[in-house]
């Protein structure tokens, strides 16, 4: 679906209808491009190639009852490395019209809806990963008293076309009771979404249609809060080495369990989850894109996200799939759990000191489902709640300390256990632990000073690491930067380093970065979604305006 | 190629130089009971509202609101002023935020943009990203934060109530 004489043609439009616009009735927007020249890259697509992202999206604005959206990509010369290739040239990427009361919204074209925690359905839009699975539809949403009701359907976006199958469902949710001026309520859910496709090539021995339903309950009181979420999927075909098993059938579900304890100055948060064959596309074949293209559903890693260059080296990434490897590696989903505890010691105490701190922990570990797995004959028996291989298990200590006006910090400690051979599927398991110290300086006026470091101990993969950053803000708007890691133990490679250095400057709703440097290959992870990248040496620039 | 620059070009010139976003869009968003309300009835009180679009996991976001909670007792005795932290924490993370937000004790009220309908209604890109409002009107808006940058933050906002 290319559309790029109709998208100038709207533009202007717009652009016109808004010149005679009264205050009511105003148009905004945003623009965002980024921009590499790679100097070196692994990638010989890209070896001393430009590249570069463009995002122009305009709205408007009319009688605050209607809003116009449409956003245009332009990909030129070509897309950024590691990003799918049906992103080339300009088009327009989405577009919609919006109808909005209070209690009722009315929307036709692009949809971004997620049903509950988006264990059937979210789309969304993820620039940086450059994900965008929205629908191409029709959706509308009621809200009355207690009821809130949601309705959908349409085709799903697939880069810059559509995909084949068609999408629809309902999410509803139920105000049980609602008590006033306190957490205290009981809510209550149910969704459904179904997928068809039906290739016209191919006549598969299950149904065209995959059904899946959704039903959570939702408990909130001042002190403390239970929710549960349980999910199923109609029997479908297991994608095996990419292609639609016609033997390998099996249906999907999911458990989620989340429960907290508030209390001033306190906070716990426990999180079971159990996902068996729980992945969905709106076209089958995609299973497990690399691009996320007509991926439906979100099941991201339940772990601590990480924000320091060596923790996110081994992250975890959910297994919600079936992979049946060879006889020594066959996977189901993952089972497990994840605690987070949150403590304010109070100033002026002992431990708190003059300013008080901060002290968050982090414990989880996933496992593969505990069965029989027979490779031969494709099939599994599993033990509801039993835990099979290890995937992940994590524990992290992060503490935050004011120690005057001026100077604070962060002291983070990270102990991890990582099973490459099961959850990448590549050789070798890593224990690890990291110790990361990052401080804060003001300074005269508008000045600040940042300075961290950063250490990764492993006698496993590629051993230790080490790294460090410096970040200097000459005023609230410009600062510079400057971190490296260096792989200082690694056998294969002499001592393999990367730096990068970095300008950034802000203004109002305005942002403009330029780096140069060598970033780090492999895995990669950001908002919970992994992806592989290659190495690659260059100058980089992002432009991001609201407007 | 380069037409097509040109006019992307255009356009956003265009756009900067003859509109901007005047008010926060009327769309639901959750409330940490579960709960949806409305932005326009959230920002119906006439007193400023700083809204700070965050995640539990970015790290500068976290240091922006910790700054903004130590100066805010001082502060909301002379100046009309209401925080919103807004989360943008999705699935993977949402569920940390009430545990966290009582961790650090916050005085603010935390409005929860799960899948992003607020965040992408206001074209935001990057976190964190602060709005100075009054009622539902953007009177300012800025994207990062820099230590001390609160500071600077609340000034703008009393040269708002001196105006």
């Amino acid at each position: 679906m290319r559309l790029n004489k109709f998208s100038l043609f709207l533009v202007f439009f717009l652009f016109t209808f808004s010149s005679f616009a009264q205050s009511n009735n105003y148009f905004y927007g945003s623009f965002e491009s980024n921009g590499v020249y790679y100097q070196e890259s692994e990638s010989t697509d890209y070896d001393k190639k430009f590249a570069s992202n463009t995002y122009l999206n305009l709205k408007y604005n009319l009688n605050n009852k209607w809003v116009f959206d449409l956003q245009t990509e332009t990909y030129l010369p070509k897309q950024l490395q590691n990003y799918s290739d049906l992103l080339e040239d300009t088009f327009v990427s989405t577009f919609s019209i919006n109808f909005n009361t209070n209690n009722f919204n009315f929307t036709a074209g692009t949809i971004y809806e997620q049903f509950g925690s988006g264990i059937l359905l979210r789309t969304w839009e993820d620039r940086q990963l450059g994900i965008n699975n929205s629908l191409w539809g029709l959706r509308s949403s009621y809200k009355k008293q207690n009821l809130r009701l949601v309705l959908l359907g349409g085709y799903q976006k697939k880069a810059n076309t559509i995909s084949e199958g068609k999408v629809f469902g309902f999410d509803s949710e139920f105000t049980v009771y609602d008590k006033k001026d306190s957490y205290s309520n009981l809510l209550v859910g149910l969704s459904y979404l179904g997928r068809l496709e039906a290739p016209h090539y191919v006549s598969y021995p299950f149904e065209d249609l995959t059904n899946s339903f959704s039903a959570r309950i939702d408990y909130n009181s001042d002190n403390f809060y239970l929710n549960y979420e349980y999910a199923h999927k109609s029997e479908d075909g297991v994608v095996k080495f990419n292609v639609v098993s016609e033997t390998f059938i099996k249906s999907g579900n999911a458990h989620q369990v989340n429960a907290g304890l508030i209390k001033d100055g306190l906070g716990l948060d426990f999180t079971f989850r159990r996902l068996e064959n729980m992945g969905f596309y709106s076209e089958r074949v995609e299973f497990g894109s690399p691009f996320f293209e007509t991926t439906l559903n979100y099941l991201p890693a339940l772990t601590k996200q990480h924000d320091y260059l060596l923790t996110n080296i081994n992250v975890y990434q959910s297994q919600p799939n079936i992979s049946f490897q060879d006889p020594s590696l066959m996977k189901a989903g993952e089972i497990g759990f994840q605690l987070d505890a949150y403590y304010n010691i109070k100033k002026e105490t002992f431990l708190g000191g003059k300013y008080g701190a901060k002290i968050s922990l982090n414990i989880s570990k996933w496992n593969n489902l505990k069965g029989n797995y027979d490779y031969e004959s494709e099939d599994y028996d599993l033990d509801f709640l039993g835990f099979g291989e290890k995937y992940f298990s994590e524990q992290s200590l992060e503490i935050r300390k004011r120690w005057s006006q001026n100077f604070n910090n962060i002291i983070l400690f990270v102990n991890r256990y990582y099973n490459k051979r099961f959850v990448e599927e590549k050789v070798g398991e890593i224990n690890s632990k990291m110790l990361v110290f990052d401080n804060t300086l003001k300074l005269n006026g508008e000045k600040s000073a940042r300075f961290e470091i950063q250490h990764l101990f492993t006698e496993d993969d590629k051993k230790n690491w080490f790294g460090y950053g410096l970040e200097y803000n000459f005023s609230y708007n410009f600062s510079a930067y400057f971190n490296s890691i260096v792989n200082y133990e690694n056998e294969l490679e002499d001592k393999p380093t990367y730096s990068n250095f970095g300008l950034s400057f802000s203004k109002n709703a305005s942002k403009f970065m330029l780096s140069y440097g060598k970033q780090r290959g492999g895995l990669m992870c950001y908002g919970g979604v992994c992806r592989y990248v290659p190495e690659f040496k260059g100058l980089s620039f992002s432009i991001i305006t609201s407007f | 190629m380069f037409k097509k620059l040109i006019l992307l070009g255009f356009s956003l010139l265009c756009a900067i130089n003859l509109h901007s976003q005047k008010f926060v869009p009327n769309i639901p968003i959750e409330t940490f009971k579960g709960t949806y309300t409305t932005m326009s009835k959230e920002l119906s009180d006439d007193s400023y509202y700083i809204l700070s679009f965050w995640a539990t996991w970015c790290v500068p976001c976290i240091n922006e609101l910790d700054a903004l909670n130590e100066v805010y007792d001082e502060l909301s005795k002379d100046l009309n002023f209401k925080v919103y932290a807004i989360s943008t924490d999705d699935a993977r993370t949402k569920r940390r935020v009430r545990p966290l937000v009582n961790g650090k004790s916050w005085k603010f009220d935390v409005l929860l943009d799960e899948n992003h309908d607020l965040k992408r209604a206001l074209n935001i890109s990057g976190l964190p990203h602060t709005i100075i409002a009054k009622q539902n009107e953007i009177l300012h808006r800025r994207v990062g934060y820099a230590p001390g940058e609160e500071l600077d933050l609340l000034e703008k906002l009393k040269d708002y109530e001196v105006e």
